[in-house]
This record gives structure tokens, sequence and C-alpha cells, in this order.
């Protein structure tokens, strides 16, 4: 709801009769409370600018700690100081003005240049260009050695960080800079661009100080009962001491040259004040040596009050806890402990419709109970035992009542780092008992998560507008395919897998009580085509799943898939055809049967699956990796050869027979052809044990439908590590000419450069064992880097397109309407449905 | 049975709808894999040179970096020449950059006397096709300055005047990076071959502009990895399209399935202007409309001093801004308003 709509913000700079306008009091005393931890009249507290402590009020407003949001105050600084962040601006009007008549030195021809463009920048409101060509004029004038209007001669200008100027060689101070840019003509500014009714330049040279209410800076208690001011009331204080020794020095006829050293302290303390990070400035400490945090620092960055605070904000109506899996639960759905669910609320706005529901909730003394009634004039009041009645008696349409959580009201659920849209999404509350939130299992990977610890949080849509956007676009049913790519985010992963290929991998019967109990877990109670030998076929159990008229063919690891008429002909359902690897099926039966199907669908393939795991038993046992004589064997060949082929390019390099690959030097040829040749030993390894194993080994069965692992485990276990890699080289470096102290120097044996022959079935040798750490660390090491890099791009694009959305013809527009894309992506189709054959 | 109602077809409308955030899902689905790409610059064997891959070529490109770290064009040839190795390899040949230093087997540099002695190598010079008069008239030509005596396979320069050593050094450096034939930028140019036996020319260094002068060279469609260069000699159309395609082969590289469409839209948002600006802090991001947007994104301090000096006003349009201030944002279901007759409303206040 919006009562005032801001049309646009202006920024400009406040001039010192402004400031005085705005400003309750002119502050005096230097100091912030007396002995009596009372607020001195004319300091920094003073009780003008607004109260912080819960008993005083107000002296302006007459309010209270709460209710007065605190008003500005003033310093009349006795010698003018320069405001750091405008020097630069100040530098550069100096640069373009004449040092004796104070006019812009704008040529007749280039003021009508100058004109023209400024027209241009007007005509389309773009205020950046203006910053641009003012960059550029001054670029001109700088240059220019007499004042084209007085004829004077001009002077270097000079500038010194932070706050220093000199016109030829000599110190200029900045009462004389005030007069200077004082004179120069409103209509000279603005033939150059700048708004003099925005800034006057001599505004920028600080004759005034706004000080700002004392809510702004509050001091905290300590538990020691002392006060502990905040940084800006120290600079503060800081700046009014300087300015009172000052004054006092200037009265009584100090030297110029202690003035002037006063005078710089002053300017040292603003220039912090406003930014403590100026460069050229040394940093102002607390007396722990913490820098301030003043002005600048509070807006700044990923803590500043525009990330932290405005961009962002804390929110109530929220829960978190630990997640772990339900197969009971659907995708749609959030397993809400109880305990959550009794403290959170959800607003039933009365109607005469719904007036008798909202009484009941109210008279409840126990769960599901309203806790709180909102009038219609805004007062909460608590239901307890003695109001309960009162409460329903008045009850009347516009009332709020706020009731417990319950089972399907829609929550919002965000497991973080939140990388996409998916990473929230709108679920249905079951209420359970327990104290984790619940999630079916497949429902994890948009999230990206999993169930060893991992925490998230729960959002409750307060208003009905809130409530019916996620339910009609943030229910993960809804979001079965991924925006990126269209394909399914929801599928079947690790036991769901080996559930399905025990079921549909043809030789598993069940007799009728199996069957018919393995059904009644889902919800049918019909039985299957019974086979030829009286019992029950696992891929006609799993073809009770499908509509009737599902047709579908398609391929999985190993073969064809063929669905006819809902009923599974031919192929097991493996990760390509429901899992990881592409879950084309899932893909059609969503696009072919909607969200309510596909939600139920999914529950019952878990539940199915799961079942049948629980009922064959599947365990990965040290068995699976036990290394054979033959094995054994086949490794010593395989390194063998793998060796002997380096060895032979080794050999190569040494008699120069091995010509260099276009575009490297020949060592180079030779690291990169022998860490190829290496690399190769684990596929070779692999290959032997694609041919030997079989589907009586568990793990590699795992591997072999994609439940879970890959040939590569095996081999790691049971043949070698093989060769290990350091920033994508071979391990090289540690001691001169070797890896590890226990080699040879320049040792041309592939094993002295990280190829490790040992696997861990059988225990790693200990240089084996370092290289592998080797290899292990830098890839530790590299992927938190990724992270930190891949943010900061992710940071910047989202910044960059973020106002972008299709307008009304699907074009793309910008926050400017600006033309991005005539028609969005060359043809309107939305990214999410690219898999769908469309009608057209 | 499981489905409610079965033959219902869900998803008939496939267009994409009004008001949807398509610069946000872009960056997302960009942003969000991002995290499982490599950060190493891969080294396949048998191609030329590195070729740049992974999280770092991606942030090259969506940064719009002047200087490439690997850029390579693939050229394609002629027809009439395509399928004769000779030729072509005659062809490859004028691409390669060729300088003093690579055709001399040693050079002696005489700082004292101001001379430099190079030796020229017979072999290398046949390989590029240049002969020692060739050499001497390049350099006579390219250099005033300098004198050149010829002894056997041994040509010794001198300065005609005599200069501190310094400049002398310098001079000489020139000399030994003097280019002499093929096209600047271009260190290497394999010849490679399609399925259809047909040759095409892939080099290491990116120069549309020169390789198209030469005879043989389809102009038209030499494929470059560098946006800039694909600007300059083909326009800001190509130079889109050079963007998107390389953003999509680095993520097919990776393993990565990004739709294109995402693609194409960060490469149109980046040529917007008619040249290529990137993403960041000088770019798209940077430039916006919005004094608070900028604010917000980095360099806070300094935009509000900038906005204040020149009297900007912040209209207030896109998303950061609103999102500061607590308004609605002009997006997706922000983008809407509700209407209702004017008659409707005066029934139901009637009913009530």
């Amino acid at each position: 709801m919006q009562a005032e709509i801001i049309d646009n913000i202006k920024f400009t700079t406040l001039s010192p009769d402004t400031i005085k306008k705005m400003s309750v009091a002119k502050l005096i005393v230097a100091d912030t409370y007396n002995e009596d931890g009372y607020p001195i009249d004319g300091g920094l507290m003073d009780q003008r600018l607004g109260v912080i402590d819960p008993g005083l009020k107000c002296k302006t407003c007459g309010g209270r700690a709460k209710s007065c949001m605190g008003h500005f105050g003033h310093i009349e600084l006795v010698r003018p100081v320069i405001h750091p962040e405008f020097a630069r601006f100040i530098y550069m009007l100096l640069q373009s003005t004449c040092e004796k008549c104070n006019r812009v030195m704008l040529s007749k021809e280039l003021a009508d240049d100058v004109k023209l463009a400024l027209k241009e920048i007007n005509l389309n409101a773009d205020e950046q260009k203006e910053e641009l060509l003012f960059n550029d004029i001054v670029k001109k004038l700088k240059t220019l050695k007499k004042c084209p209007y007085c004829g004077t001669e001009q002077h270097k200008r000079k500038f010194e960080r932070p706050t220093f100027f000199y016109l030829n060689g000599e110190t200029i101070k900045p009462d004389t800079i005030r007069d200077w840019l004082e004179n120069i003509p409103d209509e000279d500014l603005i033939s150059i661009g700048i708004d003099p009714k925005a800034t006057r330049p001599e505004w920028l040279i600080l004759s005034v100080l706004l000080v700002p209410p004392v809510n702004v800076r509050p001091s905290i208690t300590l538990e020691s009962g002392e006060r502990s001011e905040d940084d800006l009331t120290h600079k503060l204080v800081e700046i009014m001491r300087i300015n009172e020794r000052l004054s006092q020095d200037i009265d009584a006829g100090a030297p110029q040259i202690i003035i002037d050293d006063l005078w710089e302290l002053l300017q040292y303390h603003v220039t912090t004040y406003f930014n403590n990070e100026t460069p050229g400035v040394p940093v102002a400490r607390h007396r722990s040596t913490k820098p301030l945090k003043t002005l600048a620092q509070r807006l700044k960055g990923k803590e500043g009050r525009l990330r932290y605070n405005l961009s962002g904000k804390r929110v109530n109506f929220s829960a978190r806890s630990v997640i772990s899996s339900d197969a009971s639960l659907t995708i749609n759905q959030v397993g809400v402990p109880m305990k959550i669910a009794s403290v959170m609320t959800i607003p039933l706005y009365v109607t005469k419709w719904n007036i008798e529901a909202a009484k009941k909730f109210i008279m409840n003394p126990d769960y599901p109970k309203a806790l709180n009634v909102i009038s219609k004039s805004g007062i909460r009041k608590r239901v307890t035992e003695t109001n309960r009645e009162d409460l329903v008696a008045s009850l009347e349409p516009g009332d709020i009542v706020e009731r417990q959580l319950m089972d399907n009201d829609i929550v919002l659920f965000n497991r973080q780092p939140t990388l996409h849209r998916l990473s929230i999404m709108a679920h249905r509350v079951k209420v359970m008992p327990g104290k984790t939130f619940r999630i079916q299992v497949s429902a994890a990977y948009p999230y990206n998560a999993d169930y060893d610890g991992d925490e998230m949080n729960l959002h409750v849509p307060q208003t009905l507008e809130a409530q019916a956007e996620a339910i009609y676009m943030m229910q993960p049913k809804n979001l079965m395919l991924s925006a990126r790519h269209g394909q399914p985010v929801f599928y079947a992963e690790e036991d769901e897998i080996a559930g399905l290929y025990f079921i549909t991998k043809g030789d598993t019967y069940y007799t009728k009580d199996e069957a018919a109990l393995m059904l009644s877990y889902i919800g049918i109670f019909d039985l299957p085509e019974e086979s030829e030998n009286g019992l029950y076929n696992g891929k006609s159990i799993i073809s009770m799943l499908f509509p009737k008229d599902f047709n579908f063919t398609g391929n999985n690891l190993k073969g064809p898939v063929v669905i006819k008429n809902g009923k599974l002909i031919e192929g097991i359902l493996d990760s390509k055809m429901i899992g990881e690897k592409g879950s084309t099926l899932i893909s059609k039966l969503f696009i072919d049967y909607g969200p309510d199907f596909i939600e139920r669908f999914i529950l019952n393939l878990t539940k199915l699956s799961l079942r049948a795991v629980y009922k064959r038993g599947l365990t990965v046992s040290v068995k699976d990796y036990l290394v054979t004589n033959e094995m054994i064997n086949e490794r010593e060949r395989i390194i063998k050869e793998v060796e002997d082929k380096a060895n032979k390019i080794i050999e190569g390099y040494n008699d120069r027979t091995l010509d260099a690959l276009p575009g490297y030097t020949r060592k180079q040829t030779m690291t990169t052809l022998l860490f190829a040749q290496l690399s190769e030993a684990r596929d070779i390894a692999g290959k032997y044990l694609n041919k030997t194993m079989n589907t009586t080994n568990n793990a590699f069965l795992l591997a072999s439908i994609g439940a879970r692992g890959s040939i590569m485990n095996v081999i790691q276990m049971s043949m070698l590590l093989g060769q290990q890699s350091v920033r994508g080289k071979r391990p090289s470096r540690g001691y001169s000419g070797r890896v590890l102290p226990y080699f040879r120097k320049n040792d041309k044996d592939p094993r002295a450069k990280g190829f490790v022959t040992s696997c861990f079935f059988e225990g790693l040798t200990p240089t084996d064992f370092f290289e592998h750490a080797m290899g292990a660390r830098d890839s530790a090491a590299t992927k938190s880097l990724v992270t930190a890099v891949s943010g900061y791009m992710y940071r910047r694009l989202v910044n960059a397109m973020m106002d972008f959305y299709i307008s009304d013809d699907k074009s793309v527009r910008g926050s400017g309407m600006e033309l991005i894309q005539p028609i969005y992506g060359g043809d309107g189709v939305d990214p999410m449905y690219v898999n769908v054959e469309s009608d057209k | 049975m499981a489905a409610k109602k079965e033959n219902e077809i869900s998803i008939k409308n496939v267009d994409v709808q009004y008001g949807e955030p398509v610069g946000v899902v872009a960056a997302q689905s960009m942003g969000e894999p991002s995290t499982q790409m490599v950060l190493r610059t891969f080294h396949s064997a048998g191609i030329a040179t590195t070729i740049s891959s992974g999280l770092p070529r991606v942030i090259e490109l969506v940064d719009a970096r002047k200087k490439q770290a690997s850029p390579t064009m693939i050229v394609p040839l002629d027809p009439k020449i395509k399928k004769n190795y000779d030729a072509v390899k005659k062809l490859a040949k004028k691409f390669q950059e060729v300088r003093i230093k690579d055709v001399i087997l040693k050079h002696i540099e005489n700082l004292k006397e101001s001379k430099l002695e190079l030796v020229l190598s017979k072999s290398k010079m046949e390989d590029n096709m240049l002969t020692e008069d060739q050499i001497i008239e390049k350099l006579t030509k390219k250099f005033s300055g300098i004198s050149i005596e010829k002894k056997s396979n041994h040509l010794i320069i001198s300065q005609k005047k005599a200069k501190d050593i310094h400049s002398t050094r310098i001079a000489f450096v020139h000399i030994m990076d003097f280019q002499l034939s093929g096209i600047k930028g271009i260190n290497k140019a394999v010849i490679m071959q399609n399925d259809d036996e047909s040759f095409y020319i892939f080099t290491s260094g990116s120069n549309i502009s020169e390789a198209m002068q030469l005879e043989g060279v389809l102009s038209e469609s030499i494929y470059s990895t560098d946006p800039f260069d694909v600007l300059k000699s083909y326009g800001v159309e190509a130079a889109r399209n050079a963007i998107a395609y390389e953003l999509k082969n680095t993520m097919q590289h990776e393993g990565v399935k990004v739709d294109f469409r995402h693609m194409g839209l960060i490469a149109d948002s980046m040529t917007l202007t008619g040249t290529i600006i990137g993403v960041g802090r000088h770019g798209l991001a940077g430039t916006k409309a919005s004094v608070f947007a900028r604010a917000a994104y980095e360099e806070t301090v300094k935009h509000f001093v900038n906005a204040s000096i020149f009297g900007e006003s912040d209209p207030l349009k896109g998303v950061s801004e609103n999102v500061l201030i607590g308004k609605q944002i002009h997006v997706g279901t922000g983008l809407v308003k509700l209407a209702i007759k004017k008659e409707d409303l005066k029934k139901i206040k009637a009913e009530e």
C-alpha cells in the first residue's frame, strides 16, 4: 500500500543559510553530558536535537524518545574549511575561472559549442552526461593563458590532496577561495552545466557545519553504567573543541602561525568527519586504534546503509531450522515443527463471510488458536484467557485476527546462498512433530541442499496479494522446469534410482501380496496385469503410475525405453531417464499432464522406489572393492604400458626426435604430452573394470545406473589413484629439482611427479600419500577462490540487468523504456518452455 | 488413477509473459552455474595456443576487456584454394607475424660503437619467404637514421648519428621487434581441416581488418573470438553475436546448460549503445540513470557528490532505487495495476 507516491528525488547541496534555517540550535559547548548524566544545553546532546533517554522530552517538539525523530543543529566555524568530498570539483572550478575577475573563461566560440551540447543533454534529461561535458570543458579551459574577459594572465593552480590549493606556488586559504567562488556569476555556472540553484560553489566551503540529530548518533550505555558515545559524536566534539580554541586564539591575537596550525587541524577533523578514508589523510582512530566510522563509512559498501539497511532488511514472520528429508511429503509441501507453527501467525482478514471462523479461532484455547486481534483502528491486542469473550464480542468485519500456522497455509521457503529464483519457493505447510523442517527428498536439488545439517528459512506472507503471488507463481509443482535451460529441476536421485532399477530391470517379480502392499502404500488398490508365472512383474507395477494414454520413447544410459499406453514395455528407468543425467520422462509427463499430476507422480515414484530398495536391501561393502590377483596383474600391466609410453616421450625429447606441437616449445610439448599420457592410466583402468565387473558388485551397479558414485570411485579404490595435478600440471615444486625429498633430483620416473600407483584399498605409500594431498589441497584452494570470483561477476551481472522486463509487445525494455531487444530472444519464447512442442 | 484429467495438455502457451524480469533471470542463469566452473585456463594440446576458457573467459567477455587473454580467428578460405594444401600453406605464411628476431640466429649488440650485428638464418628466412635484400629494403624504409652493411649472412646496422647509449639501445630493441611480414598481432597461423577435407586457417591472435584483405580469404565470414575486433570490422550487430556465441561456447565447454536467449540478452544489453560496454562499474551498472541505483552498486559517495553538484534528480524508475525507498518495483507483478469499472464499484458499495 502506497499512501504517497514519490515521483523523483533531487540532489542538491546545502547553503549556509539553509543549514541555519534547518537548525534548531547553535551548538557552543564541546561536550555531551554533565556529571549527572544529563545533556548539556548547547552541547552535542542538546535536548533540542531530540532525546534518546526514555525519561526526557524533546525541547523542540515535545516528543519522547520513540516519537521524536530528531532535529538538526549547527556549529559555526570561526574559519571556513573545505568540504573534502568536493575538493576536486573546487579545483576544477578554480582552473576554469579567471584568477582576477573570477568569470568562467569561456570564449565566445566555445560558449556556443557548449550551449549546443547542453541543450541536447537537457533535451534527453541525461544529467550524467553533464558531468562528462564539464570535465571536457575544464580540460580545455585549464590550458588558457589569458582570461578572455579581462585579459589577466593566468597562473598555475595546483591542488594537493586532500584539501590544499596553490596559486602560482602560493597557498590559497579557504576564505580566499570562498571569495573567489562567490564571485563567479550564476550565468557563467549555467553555461558550463552547473545548476546554481542546486549548488553555489561557495557553499562547498563550509562556514557552518550541520550537526545531525541525536537519534542519528545515539550513545550506548555499557553494562558498567558508563556511556559510550557514537563515532560521529566523538568527531563532532573534536571539531567543536578545535573551533573553540581557534576562536580564543584569534581573540587573544595569537601569532598567525599558531592560528594557521589550528585552522589546518580543524580542516583535518572536518575532513575525517565526512570521510575517514580520504586518501592522503591519516585515519582518525579510537583509543583502541579501531578506525572511526564516519559519514562516508556509514553509507559505503556491503555493510553500509545502502546495501545493508535499505536494499535488504530484517523481517518478521520468519523462522529458521535444520532441514531433514521426508519421503511422504510431496515436493509442494514443507513439514513445519509444531513449535514453530504455534508461534508464527498468518493474518485472517475478517469479513462478514468468515467472521464465524475467526471467532472460533479466538475461542479456541489450544492449537489452532488466534494469538492476536488487530482492530480496525490498528490496535493490536493479545488473546488471553481473560479477554477472549470480549474480543469475540467486539469482533467485526475489517478487523484482523492473527492465527497460528495451519496445514495448507502457503509459506516461502529459502536456502542461502540464494543464487537463483528457485532458491525461494512457496510450499504448503504440513505441521509435524519434531524440530526440523521436512522437505521431500527430491525438493533439495533446486535449493542445492542436502541433509547433513543444512538450515533453511521460512517466511509467512502476510498480505493476500503476497499469498496469491506465492500460490500462483512460486509453488514447486509449477516450477518443474528451470528457466535456465527448460529441464526439470525435480527428479529421482540416489536410492530412488536404485529402487527404480530393481523394479524395472525386467526379471523382478513380486508375489500378489507384495505387489498389493507396495501399491497400497501409494494409494493404489488395483493390481496390475498378472504375468504368466502368476507373479507380478516390476515393470507392470511401475506402469500403474503412468496415465493410461501415456506414450513415450527415449533412451536411457544403455538403450531404448518404450512406454506404450501407460505401460512400460522396454527399458530400465535410470538416471538418464528420470534422474540428474536428463529427466526427459519427468519433463514429458509435466508438459502433458500438468503440475498436480507431477506432484503426485513424484511422490508415488519416491514411495514406490524406496519400498523396492527396502525390500531387496542394498549396501556397498568391502567386498565390492576387493582387489583380486587378476586386478593386481592388470594394474601392473596398465602402469607399465603408460610408463613405457611416457618414457618414450622423454626419450624422444632427449634425442630430439620429439617434434614440438604448434605454438609450444619442445619442453612444453613434452610436459603436456606426459601429463595427458599419464592421466590416461585411469581411463584404461576404467575400461578394464567396465569389462570385468558386473551388477553383482553393488558399487559398480550404483555407478552404472547413475544412482551414486562413479566408476572413478571404484578405480581409485581398487586400482590406482592415477596422475595428480597441481595447477593443471604435474606437481613440480617443493624442493629444488624434486617434489619430495625422497626422490632423487631430476628423477624422470613418472612416480616422482605425482603419478600415484597405489590405491585406497591397499593403502597409499608415503610418497603417494603426499602427492595425493598436494592435488587435493590444490583443488580445495581453487574451489574457495572460484566462489569469490564468480560471486562478484554475478553481482555485476544482476546489477547491470535487473531493470529489464518484457513489455506488452514482447520487447525487452530497460527502466527508462530503452529498447534492449525488439522481441525477447528473437522469438518471444520463454526459456522455461523451450523443450515444449508448442501448437504453433 | 493418477492423472486427474487425462489428455489434459497443461502447457499451451510457451510465450514469455508480460513483465517477466528477463534481465534478472538471464543474470541468474549465468551466475548460478558459474560457481561450478573452473578457474583455470585450459591448455589443449594440438591447437596453436592456450585457449582461455571457464570462468575467466566469461568474466573477460562480460567485462568487455579490450585486451583479451588469447584471441583467435577462424579464417574460412576461398573455394578455389581451400582444398589445395600448398596454396593454403602459402596463405597461412602470410598471416603469421614475422619480426627480425624471428629470422636471425643470433645478434650482437655493440652499444659503445652503436652497432647491431644480426646473423641471419637462411632456413628461417626461407621458411617465411623472405630474402636478405627484402629485409634490408624494409629496414631502410622504416628506420631512416640507420645504415646497413652486408657481410655474407651478417647484417651490420649502425646509427648514422651517434646517440647516447640509452636511445641507441631503444632503437635496437625497435629494430629487433620490427615486423617484416605477416599480420600484426597474429603470432601463429595453423592449417586445420574440415570434415569435408577442405582446409581453413586457425590463428592465435586476431586482426580481422588486415586478414580480410589477403587474397584467398573469405573476407565476409572470418570468425574471431575478440568482440572488439569484430566490432571494428563487421559492426555492432556482429559484435553482439560474437559475444553471445563466445559465451555460449564457453558455457558449453564447461558442460553447463544455459539457454541461448540468456546469453543473447546479455550481449544485446552490452551492445545497446552501438559500441561494446561491460557490465561493471564503468559499463552498464555504472551508467544507469538512477543516482540511487549507482550509489547502491559501487562508489557510493562519488555518485552522491556528483549528483548534488549537477543537481541531478533520480527518476525512480528502476528496481534498485525503488527497493531502497520502499516502493513497489516496476517489473513482474509490480508492473500491473488493478482497474475496476466505476459501475462495478458502485454495485459493490450498494451491496454493502
